[in-house]
């Protein structure tokens, strides 16, 4: 299957001619052990979950929009910002990093499959099923879960949250934590396992480490939430009494979830950070910006990310506010670090903005804000006054929406001629992005204003003397506009699905410089007809462009030595 | 695979560093214990990854001048494609639903369960090749 690059080979045909029928095509997708199609499947149903959330969205816009309650009640608007949240943070981003991690991160080190492909599709399977319980709520008398994404107790104890919808989204969650720390394991089983031969650990690609590093802190967080999950739920349905208040239960269930509540925002962070990193020295022309201080700064996040927890804690008392809001700072160093080498990417680049790159920019400036925010939310002199109110919103949408969002449409742009064979049509996707720009900032600088005003957040209605009805007119109609941004995208998933040609070169873009520019769009089944030799971090764009590499001829005595 | 087993150990030390550090300015306990056993966590991986380095030696991926003809060309087995991660996940769904609905539903998740193990892990096994009579 691999062979010497200068050997000559007799090419086994990669093109299936045999045409399968809709049944066989189905079943080959169910029981598949290839990692693209897991991949895909993830990424498609984590899509499906991603519009459902964003629909239940576009129900909490509606119902702010104006004083008064107009569509929804008080409880079944409780559901709705819980289960929005919660399938936005649990069902869609979480996922989408297991998704691109699957599709990508195995034809970048060169290797055929992942370690473990049937524990792969467990964890597809289980993330599915985990979801559907988790949302089978909405179906059950009491209404799905309503006491907000991190459930507090005892708010969301038997005695306050009665009905089954809270079961359902305690055992679903699970179940969904177990996929995703099955998936960890066999990333970083392949990772440090499979590489292809000269692929070393600092000849990786950015995207791989932070998968590598990304699936370590799965490792860290997910079992302290699935300790307080399964507590929660024999709390509820058996008597015990883990989190009774009487015993300090109220904050200790505050402590594990937020022990696992901010890896987590910097697990679904960092991968997204990596397909930056991708993209933007393949539309600068230029090698990545310092490869190993982009390295060493996501080690720094990730290991500073389990220190910071309880800077959502604040307001509780409870909790160190020196401790945290040191580290929460000092979190800002490697990320600033991150920013700084992104930058040098493109300093002096020659840089063209097809969308791959229209929406990492996107990205760099809305996160730029979100970040900021952050760093002021981090002083506990300004995070008494705004806790709980629209400015953390604002704070929390810019940072996550920022990386996780425009990043995947980054992701799918970039990846989808290697996904499917076919280029997604660029005039329809720079008006997607500029869509979808325009209404993510309308509906979400405002509530930076409307959080400063004193709008809490979680609350389904204001009085129109308030003062917050302007603001939230035009944040519901920036919601508006975002939601339509979709319909553009999906014209042209379906454009391109139809009409778009094949893809008949191994690197469209032209300067792609990771693995999986080597192999054909989609890459066969096991990925390579032949790998060629690796020498630096970018082998794609020695073996395409051997005239602006290190010659490989050097045996390797140049490589690695570039940036 | 010895510099991933030693960044695990760098791991180990930042979370025993800082959960001391934590203990003695917060006297907080969940949160120590969360840190230090994290750290254990990083301790006993990269005790595993260095200790299966040294066992296994240096690989071809961890030389900068290997070639890709120096990999071995027994690459292991990898299922073509398998039915068996479905029922799996779908009996931990059932039994999901039994803790809450019914112990009968549970009970047969259970059961479920333990006959999709059985498959998965037999798949490739269809015990010795009887001589020809």
């Amino acid at each position: 299957m691999t062979t010497l690059d200068d050997r000559p080979v007799t090419e086994p045909t990669v093109q299936r001619t045999r045409r399968y029928s809709k049944g066989q095509a189905f079943v080959n997708w169910v029981t598949s052990t290839d990692h693209k199609t897991i991949g895909y499947m993830y990424l498609i149903t984590s899509f499906i979950f991603f519009g459902l959330a964003g629909l239940m969205a576009l129900g909490i816009r509606a119902e702010l929009a104006q004083p008064g309650l107009q569509f929804v009640s008080n409880e079944q608007y409780n559901q709705l910002f819980t289960m929005h949240g919660t399938i936005m943070l649990f069902l869609f981003a979480t996922p989408l990093f297991v998704g691109f991690g699957n599709v990508i991160m195995p034809l970048q080190i060169g290797a055929p499959d992942v370690a473990f492909p049937r524990l792969n599709m467990l964890g597809f399977w289980l993330f599915l099923f985990g979801g559907i319980i988790a949302a089978l709520g909405f179906f059950t008398p009491g209404g799905a879960a309503a006491f907000g994404w991190f459930a507090y107790t005892p708010l969301s104890t038997e005695t306050f949250s009665p009905g089954v919808g809270g079961d359902l989204w305690l055992l679903g969650l699970s179940l969904g934590g177990l996929s995703t720390i099955l998936g960890s394991v066999n990333f970083i089983t392949t990772i440090l396992t499979m590489r292809a031969p000269g692929m070393t650990m600092f000849r990786t690609s950015i995207f791989t480490w932070t998968i590598f590093i990304t699936s370590v802190l799965v490792l860290i967080a997910f079992p302290i939430l699935a300790a307080a999950l399964l507590g929660l739920f024999l709390d509820r349905n058996f008597g015990s009494l883990i989190f009774d208040p009487a015993n300090g239960g109220a904050i200790l269930w505050q402590h594990l979830f937020w022990f696992f509540g901010h890896p987590e925002v910097y697990i679904i962070a960092l991968p997204f950070f990596g397909i930056a990193s991708e993209i933007l020295p393949v539309f600068s022309r230029k090698p990545i910006f310092g490869y190993k201080g982009l390295v060493y700064a996501t080690m720094a996040i990730a290991a500073l990310s389990v220190a910071v927890w309880a800077h959502h804690m604040y307001v509780t008392g409870a909790v160190s506010l020196s401790f945290f809001a040191l580290t929460t700072m000092l979190i800002a160093v490697p990320t600033g670090v991150k920013f700084f080498n992104w930058i040098g990417t493109m300093w002096r680049g020659s840089i063209s903005f097809e969308t791959p790159m229209l929406w990492t920019i996107g990205f760099l400036t809305t996160f730029l804000i979100g970040g900021l925010t952050g760093v002021m939310l981090a002083a506990p002199a300004i995070d008494f006054h705004v806790s709980d109110s629209y400015f953390v919103v604002a704070h929390f949408h810019y940072t996550v929406f920022g990386t996780v969002v425009f990043m995947m449409f980054a992701g799918f742009y970039f990846w989808w001629p290697k996904m499917t064979g076919r280029m997604l049509d660029e005039k329809l996707g720079k008006f997607h992005f500029w869509l979808l720009f325009i209404g993510f900032h309308t509906t979400f600088l405002v509530q930076h204003w409307l959080g400063a005003e004193g709008m809490p957040r979680r609350y389904s209605d204001y009085l129109a003397s308030d003062g917050f009805t302007t603001l939230n007119v035009v944040s519901s109609v920036g919601a508006a506009i975002l939601g339509i941004s979709t319909l553009p995208w999906l014209y042209n998933v379906y454009k391109t699905w139809r009409f778009a040609p094949k893809v008949t070169s191994d690197d469209p873009w032209g300067w792609g410089m990771s693995l999986e520019w080597a192999t054909s769009c989609p890459p066969p089944r096991y990925n390579f007809v032949r790998i060629p030799r690796i020498r630096s971090e970018r082998p794609a764009f020695d073996l395409h462009h051997p005239e602006l590499g290190d010659d490989p001829n050097t045996n390797g005595q140049l490589a690695g030595k570039t940036h | 695979m010895k510099p991933s087993g030693l960044i695990y150990l760098v791991g180990a030390l930042f979370y025993f560093v800082v959960s001391t550090i934590y203990w003695f300015w917060t006297e907080e306990i969940v949160g120590t214990t969360a840190m230090s056993l994290t750290g254990f966590l990083a301790l006993l991986t990269g005790f595993y990854v260095l200790f299966t380095a040294r066992r296994v030696g240096v690989g071809p991926e961890d030389i900068e001048t290997a070639e890709i003809a120096d990999a071995d060309p027994d690459y292991g087995f990898y299922s073509p494609g398998s039915w068996w991660p479905l029922p799996v996940a779908f009996s931990a769904a059932v039994i999901a639903l039994g803790l809450i609905f019914a112990v009968w539903l549970l009970l047969l998740g259970v059961i479920a369960l333990f006959i999709s193990i059985g498959g998965w892990t037999m798949e490739y096994y269809r015990g010795p090749r009887l001589p020809e009579a």
